[in-house]
């Protein structure tokens, strides 16, 4: 079971925090965020938190999965869970593009 | 023993009864693979009569073929039963089939739920035919988007049959999911490490969790939609605090994940298929492997890119974007992998590489019309028009069907166990092929140039004519390939000569038996070396038939087989699989009984129906375990291995795991709804919300501590001194703590009808009740069984079940019921 963990926890990882970053810039750009009267610009800052967040949760999966503590005694499983994890990094920093490169609720 | 006393032997203990009465009751993967395999291509054979249809209200404009109220029947049950009919039940057919065999055992893990399973699918199917042939078929669209599917839109019978039809025939694709990936994870041939896994075999790993975690959001929404129309609770009405992009969301976090779903099983036929046809290994395993992976996941997170039209900002539109453009990457390195495998092999142009051709040919142009819809602007244009229907057709009929027919006469030789003799297949391939493309790259045409989906007629003028009528001269083109295939297949299965065991000399454990397949598949089960072992061993076939693998001793009436270790593949227990019986389909009939009573509004039937099921469930239960302490079984080659019923992980427990799974996924659903409700729909705040106090939250929160210690005080007095009483009377208190705590949540909140607010409390509190109930149920069976004498130190497994499902229902008392009270609590 901890093989199957290793191999599925990276992207589970990037799908939950990207989710969670729609997620959060759908209350960015509801009225309750208006109610709370803290701007957008505060908004994008908690946006770019979220992602460095997500991004720094990857850098730490990946370097588990490469320390001999948490790797898997398998040499395939411990090659693909590695390469899982570079995909879902990358994975997080492109999916994270339009936090900066976008307008947030236009 | 020789070799045919033992097939004689293993014959009598797992094959089906003999007449028509076997059918009814077997539980033989071998049969029941066959039986969704034909059953998927009768709902193809209607779903394709429906298009053909279509295609001839389309082909002249200002057609009178067929009224807008008929055609919009067509075109909605063409879509359900090609996705939801004929998709998905074949390659879980096909699956059903030839997992076993390709991993090395004798059956599925649950015999039993994959008969149940089935017998849902095609009595739900045909709840769904019939209200065609009633006309009052579903009308809105396969995705059912409210408010034209509610009840102000459709105010008949025909939405209500789709979402109570299709929820009933997805308790098939579940059954189904839980199946296989227990099946794969546990029930392998000794040796079979994760890394000597038939790619095959990693596919339907991942499409397995993919159900396991994609679906429950449609089913949760089909759920909140009738709830909807049949007692009035607003969850899609703007105006009482719903809103209809929910639906959307819900829908559309099934629906592109489902693309996957029916992809991802094609990809792993090609993958299987490819490497025999060009002769060599498989390029690039562990690449494929993290390929699949990696799709799997991804797709999650395109949800919104069938919604680029619904105002969103532009941030959120870029995400979806972003992850869209991100999917082509790993379908890329499969295709490469593919053409690699092909460039360093020596390919062989027979008729499954045909359909593997016409499928790289035709899946690329949809992958390609994909990655042109994933661009905002584009999808705009193209939005609702008949581009968007020719992509899917590119892609489901490329990248499904095209596979599945090379799957069909790479596998025809095993199951019928002739050569292809008559040559009509071929003829067949070129129809299909270049009718298919004539059909579609016209629709791409017609799409381009402006011509609305889901109209049923248009006006002459605009320059649609003749492309709309060279279309349909296509589809019909196409259907006479079908009709061929269909032909092609009967004759060479009835009358062909016999072949040899592994015509194409293939490496894998499905050829290495005789064919048609003898019902236990393996005389005994072979120990694997390899992730070819028909390479690793040519004479294997010879030694599991001389009985020298495992369990090559058959005992009794036990249909016996082992799992291994999830990682290692090293053999584990020794596992007694149920034999034949009427139980799945009785059961099938009865919980169809709730469905019905829905459907036509006799709500009596309802918790009639309830009753049955759980009468029956007991029943079910029952005849499993053991009364006394088995110890360890010897399982040949100088091996023992502890019995299922006395380790701390039976399959039982695998199973109810990732059950669990899909009822987390359900539930994640259910406070996503709630949250997207707050932050995104018109008129909210309610006009109140529900005020704990004190009790509610007292009840559920020692009902919740109750409900996780009482299983392991449980298990902790068995395995003493044989006595769970004390542990399984917590747990009950537990549960009953729990149930009273969201009967409170449900009286307390205002009238369910009047805002999304209190209906969503209503869901919350009925899931708990629901959770509670169950856990009080089986706290019941697990205290008369070891009343009867199936608990022992020794035999504990069942408790561990419990003690999941406890756990699981304390976690979702204490969630479900703080989200709906904390917003009176801290206002």
């Amino acid at each position: 079971m901890n093989d199957i963990l290793r191999l599925s926890l990276p992207l589970t990882v990037w799908l939950a925090a990207f989710s969670a970053l729609y997620g959060l810039h759908g209350v960015l750009c509801s009225p309750r965020w208006d109610e709370a009267a803290l701007g957008l610009a505060a908004g994008r800052g908690v946006l770019g938190l979220a992602g460095l967040l997500a991004v720094a949760a990857q850098v730490a999966l990946l370097l588990a999965l490469r320390s001999g503590r948490f790797a898997s005694p398998s040499g395939f499983v411990r090659a693909t869970s590695v390469g899982l994890s570079v995909v879902a990094l990358v994975a997080t920093l492109w999916t994270l593009i339009p936090v900066a490169a976008t307008s947030t609720c236009l | 023993m020789n070799a045919l006393q033992r097939h004689r032997a293993l014959t009598r203990i797992w094959a089906s009864e003999p007449g028509w009465t076997g059918w009814l009751t077997t539980v033989n993967h071998n049969d029941l693979g066959r039986m969704f395999l034909v059953a998927a291509a009768t709902f193809f054979g209607i779903g394709g009569l429906l298009a053909m249809l279509i295609r001839a209200q389309l082909a002249s404009p200002r057609s009178a073929f067929m009224g807008p109220e008929v055609y919009n029947q067509v075109f909605t049950m063409h879509g359900t039963i090609m996705m939801f009919l004929f998709a998905i039940p074949l390659f879980e057919g096909l699956t059903v089939y030839l997992l076993p065999k390709m991993l090395g055992t004798r059956d599925l893990a649950f015999p039993r739920l994959g008969a149940y399973g089935f017998w849902c699918y095609v009595f739900g199917g045909s709840m769904l035919v019939l209200s065609l042939l009633a006309g009052v078929a579903p009308d809105s669209g396969w995705f059912m988007y409210p408010p034209l599917s509610s009840s102000l839109g459709s105010p008949g019978i025909n939405s209500d049959v789709w979402l109570i039809g299709i929820t009933f025939v997805e308790i098939s694709a579940i059954s189904a999911a839980v199946e296989v990936v227990v099946t794969i994870l546990r029930y392998r041939a000794p040796g079979m490490s994760l890394d000597r896994m038939p790619i095959f075999a990693w596919y339907m790993l991942v499409v397995a969790v993919m159900i396991l975690t994609g679906f429950p959001p449609m089913i949760l929404g089909s759920i909140l939609l009738e709830l909807e129309r049949a007692f009035g609770m607003p969850f899609f009405q703007v105006a009482e605090g719903g809103d209809s992009l929910l639906w959307q969301h819900l829908f559309w976090l099934f629906g592109h994940p489902e693309v996957y779903i029916i992809f991802l099983p094609a990809a792993g036929v090609v993958s299987t298929i490819l490497p025999v046809m060009a002769r060599r290994t498989l390029m690039g395993y562990g690449w494929i492997v993290g390929a699949a992976v990696s799709l799997g996941v991804l797709s999650f997170g395109l949800w919104v890119h069938h919604m680029f039209t619904t105002g969103i900002p532009h941030m959120g539109l870029a995400f979806f974007s972003a992850a869209s453009t991100l999917v082509a990457v790993p379908t890329a390195v499969q295709i490469f992998a593919w053409i690699g495998t092909l460039w360093t092999g020596r390919p062989q142009l027979r008729l499954p590489m045909l359909w593997i051709l016409a499928f790289f040919a035709t899946f690329v142009i949809g992958g390609l019309t994909g990655v042109m819809v994933a661009v905002v602007p584009f999808d705009w244009q193209v939005h609702d028009t008949h581009f968007v229907v020719a992509h899917l057709h590119y892609v489901l009929v490329g990248g499904f069907v095209f596979p599945m027919l090379a799957a069909i006469y790479y596998w025809l030789p095993h199951m019928t166990g002739r050569r292809r003799f008559f040559r009509l297949g071929e003829t067949a391939f070129w129809l299909i092929v270049v009718g298919f493309h004539v059909t579609f790259l016209a629709v791409h045409w017609v799409g381009l140039l402006g011509q609305r989906r889901r109209t049923e007629t248009y006006e002459p003028g605009q320059g649609w004519e003749i492309i709309n009528l060279v279309s349909s001269i296509g589809g019909f083109v196409t259907a006479i390939g079908f009709g061929l295939v269909l032909v092609d297949v009967v004759v060479n299965a009835a009358v062909a000569i016999r072949g040899s065991r592994d015509p194409w000399g293939a490496g894998t454990l499905e050829w290495a038996m005789p064919t048609p397949p003898p019902a236990y598949n393996f005389a005994s089960l072979p120990e694997v070396r390899g992730r070819d072992p028909l390479y690793d061993d040519p004479d294997l076939p010879v030694r599991i038939a001389r009985g020298e693998g495992f369990l090559g001793t058959p005992r009794g009436n036990l249909r016996e087989t082992l799992t291994v270790d999830v990682a290692s593949g090293r053999a584990a227990h020794h596992v007694v699989l149920p034999g034949n019986t009427a139980l799945p389909i009785v059961m099938a009939l009865v919980t169809g009984g709730a469905f019905v009573g829905m459907l036509l509004k006799l709500y009596w039937l309802v918790p009639l129906a309830a009753l049955g099921v759980i009468i029956l469930a007991i029943r079910w239960v029952w005849t499993l375990g053991s009364r006394t302490d088995l110890g360890p079984q010897d399982v040949g080659r100088g091996l023992a291995l502890p019995a299922a019923p006395e380790v701390e992980d039976p399959p039982g427990w695998w199973g109810t795991l990732f059950l669990l799974i899909a009822d987390a996924t359900l539930f994640g659903s259910l406070l996503f709804g709630y949250a997207f409700l707050w932050t995104v729909a018109p008129n909210w705040p309610p006009p109140a919300y529900l005020e704990p106090g004190a009790l509610m939250p007292a009840l559920a929160g020692a009902g919740a501590l109750l409900a996780v210690l009482g299983p392991r005080v449980a298990e902790r007095g068995l395995r003493r001194s044989g006595q769970a009483g004390a542990g399984l009377g917590l747990t009950l208190a537990g549960a009953v703590g729990a149930a009273v705590a969201a009967g409170l949540a449900i009286r307390g909140a205002a009238d369910p009808q009047a805002h999304a607010y209190d209906a969503t409390v209503w869901v919350l509190g009925g899931y708990v009740l629901f959770h509670a109930v169950l856990l009080a149920l089986m706290v019941g069976v697990l205290g008369a069984r070891a009343w009867a004498g199936f608990l022992s130190p020794l035999r504990y497994g069942e408790l561990r079940i419990l003690r999941l499902w406890a756990d699981y229902g304390a976690a979702a008392t204490v969630l479900g019921l703080a989200a709906a009270g904390l917003p009176g609590a801290l206002t």
